[in-house]
């Protein structure tokens, strides 16, 4: 008797165990409906943009009753985010409707087939409200896989008072601002001419390319073939190097934008080369630099004639695992999130800038933000870096040759040539 | 089952078909969660799988991702990063941690608190600890620059993650930081059960602190000592989270998990980062297997 009660209870124990398991799995499935038939969408994000769109997020979900939308926010770092995406989209995970990626990213994942296709959707009567700029980074093989949601650029922002001080007029050379650097140094507390982010990271490429847009050279030409290892990018490289021995913190090589901006703050630098959000974040609280910011476009090189910044910016994807049914809700709030209006708010409450053109014209946002005045040209002159699945391990190229550069590890010249052979192996 | 008339006799063969049953819910699990992973990252290891190219039907290719890994130049420098890195760290871990054992093996007042303030930066996440010593050795306001130049040291604040020694200097300083007290207080564990007796033994005989060291010491302690070494080569061999927050892999420190992540996750290469990750395993087996040679039948006398 003993010995068939332990049994029975092996048994039911191993049961027991065995049927737990089946909790381990499960999908999770965002397609709750409540009973008044309600869509609920999750939408994720970095949280660099986390308060202003929690704001716009709960008016939409205040606004009507049909669709509830939920965010799920990431840290702020373009990798990790990338990582988090690749992670569930690669498994034909649900749980994520919509998302905002990095404009880089589109080619990479639409690709791999996991962006709905959006050409339909949003027709010529939204698309031509926005920048163009943003559009075409948001269309892989000419189908419209991506929703520009707002863009941005680098903008050179530099230390009005000492500029005053030495009554000097803005530079807009390289060899300019170097000049005006030496006489600075000991002005109000500055110690560096340049500061800006030459860490082994996505920051770089933004930042190398710029000053080989601002030379007249460029990454690939209309063909696509790479140009990489060209005279005028040997100059423009040579000119980043020179400020990164002679005119930048010495830590510049490991730094990010949070760490430049740091230095910049605290009143050391003549200027920095940052996003532009960077108008409003780096006057804040505990800042030495408020009231006396400047901003204007980038400096150009001896063989530049056009200053280009390099656009950044997330544009809004939709899961393309999702059910119908989920995937009309995502359209129905994209299509809130782009509209002029929503546009507005968003600017007026997180100074990211906007992607439907008329914004920067408003009266009233010019009023907040003056110096949008001068920033739709710099914007207008934005270029994209280079669109390609394959953009991960171009980038991961980039990054390591010219950061090898810049250390001094590698010469310039040899640099630049095994990065041309990289980026070829590449795009074969 | 009650009735029947048991053909196969012996008590230990019942007790053994009932150990069997209740461990199989267990069994299944770890075959689940531990070895089913291992064989389906060897299993992607013999396809071509780019995430980003789904038009390819991830073809067989058998063994050529593994052949690529011997091509890869980025792949064996990591890997010489890796060992440099390894044998950095674990020797100078050795040395830091042995010595403290010695020292708390002693009484002294005071000697508990030592011993559970020692485990701190043990407890301390590896991602915060890698955080906040890259804050200080940051080139603006960084502590061991402030340091070094009050005393006389250095005379300028020095950017030491933006060169390639200086990078590795500040990574096997935080790792050692960090594990020194686990290997100190693996050995203390050894260490207490040296039996007084035959310290007194050897008085007798006339030996002196160093061999009294090198004859009862160290071969009483010689088993628990290789176990703690076992386990931080292992855990040297894979470092990620220390690498991924402090250099990000630049300035020559990317260490062969940090390629493997960069394949799978950036470059969405399924499989020939899978042929990395087994690579990994494989390498990391062998040790396990070099240093169970050596233990011999040591481990079960424990």
């Amino acid at each position: 008797m003993r010995k068939r009660v332990k049994q029975v209870i092996a048994g039911a124990v191993a049961a027991l165990m065995a049927a737990s398991m089946i909790g381990c799995g499960g999908e999770s499935d965002s397609s709750k409906k409540s009973p008044d038939d309600q869509i609920t969408l999750k939408f994720s994000f970095d949280q660099g943009v986390g308060e202003a769109t929690q704001k716009i997020v709960d008016q939409y979900n205040a606004s009507q009753d049909k669709i509830k939308v939920e965010t799920v926010l990431l840290p702020q770092d373009a990798n990790q985010v990338h990582d988090d995406f690749v992670n569930k989209l690669a498994s034909g995970d649900t749980s994520v409707d919509i998302m905002g990626l990095d404009v880089v990213y589109i080619a990479e994942f639409a690709s791999a087939g996991w962006l709905m296709d959006l050409s339909d959707e949003l027709d010529a009567s939204i698309t031509d409200t926005m920048l163009e700029g943003t559009v075409e980074g948001a269309t892989y093989e000419g189908k419209l896989v991506a929703a520009p949601w707002f863009t941005n650029s680098s903008v050179l922002f530099y230390r009005q008072d000492v500029l005053d001080q030495l009554g000097a007029e803005v530079p807009t050379t390289y060899e300019g601002w170097m000049e005006l650097a030496d006489q600075a140094v000991g002005i109000n507390g500055v110690e560096y001419g340049a500061d800006f982010q030459a860490a082994q990271s996505e920051a770089l490429v933004c930042n190398w390319v710029e000053y080989v847009w601002n030379n007249g050279g460029d990454v690939l030409d209309e063909d696509g073939t790479v140009v990489i290892n060209s005279a005028n990018n040997l100059e423009a490289t040579n000119i980043m190097k020179k400020l990164v021995d002679q005119y930048a913190p010495e830590g510049v090589t490991t730094y990010t934008e949070t760490e430049s901006e740091q230095v910049f703050k605290e009143g050391k630098c003549l200027f920095i080369r940052d996003w532009s959000g960077f108008w409003s974040s780096g006057q804040d609280e505990g800042s030495k630099v408020t009231g006396v910011i400047g901003a204007t476009t980038l400096p150009v090189g001896p063989s530049g004639e056009e200053s280009h910044s390099c656009l950044g910016g997330l544009d809004l994807v939709v899961n393309n695992a999702i059910s119908d049914g989920q995937k009309e809700a995502a359209v129905e709030f994209i299509k809130y999130m782009v509209s002029a209006d929503t546009q507005k708010e968003m600017t007026l409450i997180s100074a990211q800038p906007p992607v439907v053109k008329e914004v920067y014209t408003d009266s009233e946002i010019l009023e907040e933000i003056p110096f949008y005045e001068d920033f739709y040209g710099v914007i207008l002159g934005g270029k994209s870096r280079p669109k390609s699945p394959q953009y991960a391990k171009v980038s991961d190229a980039i990054q390591r040759n010219i950061h090898q550069a810049l250390t001094g590890e590698v010469e310039v010249q040899a640099a630049l040539d095994t990065l041309q052979e990289e980026v070829e192996e590449l795009s074969k | 089952m009650i009735g029947k008339k048991k053909r196969y006799g012996s008590l230990e063969k019942t007790e053994g078909r009932d150990a069997w049953i209740m461990m199989a819910p267990a069994i299944i699990v770890l075959l689940v969660v531990a070895v089913y992973p291992v064989l389906r990252t060897f299993w992607l290891s013999l396809h071509e799988m780019v995430l980003t190219d789904p038009g390819s039907g991830y073809p067989f290719i058998g063994l050529k991702n593994y052949l690529e890994i011997f091509n890869d130049k980025r792949a064996l420098t990591s890997i010489v990063f890796t060992l440099k890195f390894t044998i950095a760290t674990v020797s100078l871990e050795l040395l830091i941690g042995f010595t403290a054992a010695l020292i708390m093996n002693k009484a002294f007042k005071g000697k508990g608190l030592v011993r559970a303030a020692i485990l701190i930066p043990w407890a301390i996440p590896t991602s915060v600890s890698a955080l906040m010593w890259k804050f200080i050795y940051n080139d603006q306001y960084g502590l061991f620059n402030d340091i070094l130049c009050k005393l006389g040291v250095i005379d300028g604040y020095k950017a030491w993650l933006s060169t390639a020694d200086g990078s590795f200097m500040a990574l096997v300083i935080t790792d050692v930081w960090k594990t020194a007290p686990y290997m100190a207080l693996l050995i203390l564990a050894g260490l207490q059960m040296v039996s007084e007796d035959l310290y007194e033994a050897a008085k007798i005989d006339g030996a002196n602190v160093f061999q009294r060291f090198f004859y009862v010491t160290l071969p009483c302690v010689k088993s628990t000592v290789l176990v703690a070494l076992l386990f931080r080569t292992l855990d040297a061999f894979r470092v990620f989270d220390l690498i991924s927050v402090m250099t990000g892999g630049a300035n020559g420190t990317e260490s062969v998990s940090i390629y493997a992540y960069s394949n799978l996750m950036k470059f969405l290469d399924f499989g020939y980062g899978s042929a990395i990750a087994v690579l990994i395993f494989a390498v990391v087996f062998i040790i396990s297997l070099l240093y169970m040679r050596v233990l011999g039948d040591q481990i079960t006398d424990m």
